[in-house]
């Protein structure tokens, strides 16, 4: 009952997310890459919410709790796409000492 | 299972779990802040070697696999497994972003460490088993012996094609 909880959030996180033209993957190098995309962050935060619901109390092993499953997916796919990146912004890049130097007069 | 022995072998699999996912995602090859630059040279200024220092810098900097791997373990612990483990991997995720780091080590450790904790429970691990090892772990990289230490986490590095190109 709860693993199918767990795959109809991340499968619906997940449809959404592609459906909300997020990338599948990030681009490589994967581990020095920025981008938001399906499978990570938004599949893994899908996990860890559903996770968070649960022990919360809310899933009560009723057939509402694929309902609510389906919401944790969606609510995940459009807090990846639209809140991840305000909220938790990409590091500013310190400016090169070439690039400084051609602004300054 | 007998809690020593349960001990031993948990920090045996903590140590692999976070010396490998970190180093598979590049800590030796580059210090991700200045603080882990740092901590990098005066380590290699010890006697030990770049790479290494560079991931041991980059561990004390933001939450990595190592942090993944004992806040999953203690995550397990109070709360259960497998939820605790998937909770502790979301807000190391976050505990990453805000440290300027993308979070695929963290993030990873804490996913993976979760998965074998619920595969060692059939054979008597139990989670806090984990905690004390993931502490046993992190002990023999960061708090015995520097020099030694990185010089095995570069030669490591150097296996896994990870290795610094920063001189």
């Amino acid at each position: 009952m709860l693993c199918i909880v767990y795959i109809i959030a991340i499968g619906s996180a997940m449809i959404l997310g592609l459906i909300l033209k997020l990338p599948l993957l990030p681009e490589r190098p994967m581990r020095q890459s920025w981008t938001t995309s399906v499978i990570f962050p938004t599949a893994v935060l899908a996990l860890g919410f559903t996770a968070m619901v649960s022990k919360l109390g809310y899933l009560t092993s009723a057939n509402s709790d694929y309902l609510i499953a389906l919401a944790i997916g969606v609510l995940t796919a459009i807090f990846s796409k639209f809140i991840l990146e305000r909220i938790l912004p990409r590091p500013l890049q310190e400016e090169s000492p070439d690039e400084s130097q051609e602004v300054s007069p | 299972m007998n809690e020593v022995i349960g001990i031993i072998i948990a920090a045996v699999i903590s140590w692999l779990n976070f010396v490998l996912i970190d180093t598979w995602m590049g800590l030796p090859e580059a210090p991700g802040v200045k603080g882990a630059e740092v901590i990098g040279r005066n380590i290699k200024k010890r006697g030990g070697d770049l790479a290494g220092g560079f991931f041991q810098g980059n561990i004390v900097c933001s939450p990595d696999a190592s942090a993944g791997t004992l806040l999953a373990s203690i995550g397990c612990y109070l709360i259960g497994t497998p939820e605790g483990g998937l909770i502790a991997a979301v807000l190391v995720f976050f505990g990453n972003r805000l440290c300027a780091d993308p979070g695929y080590a963290g993030t990873t450790g804490a996913l993976t460490i979760t998965i074998l904790i619920a595969l060692t429970s059939y054979i008597g691990l139990t989670p806090i088993m984990f905690i004390a090892g993931m502490m046993i772990a992190i002990l023999t990289i960061q708090g015995l012996y520097h020099p030694a230490s990185s010089k095995l986490l570069g030669k490591i590095a150097q296996r896994m094609g990870r290795y610094t190109e920063i001189e």
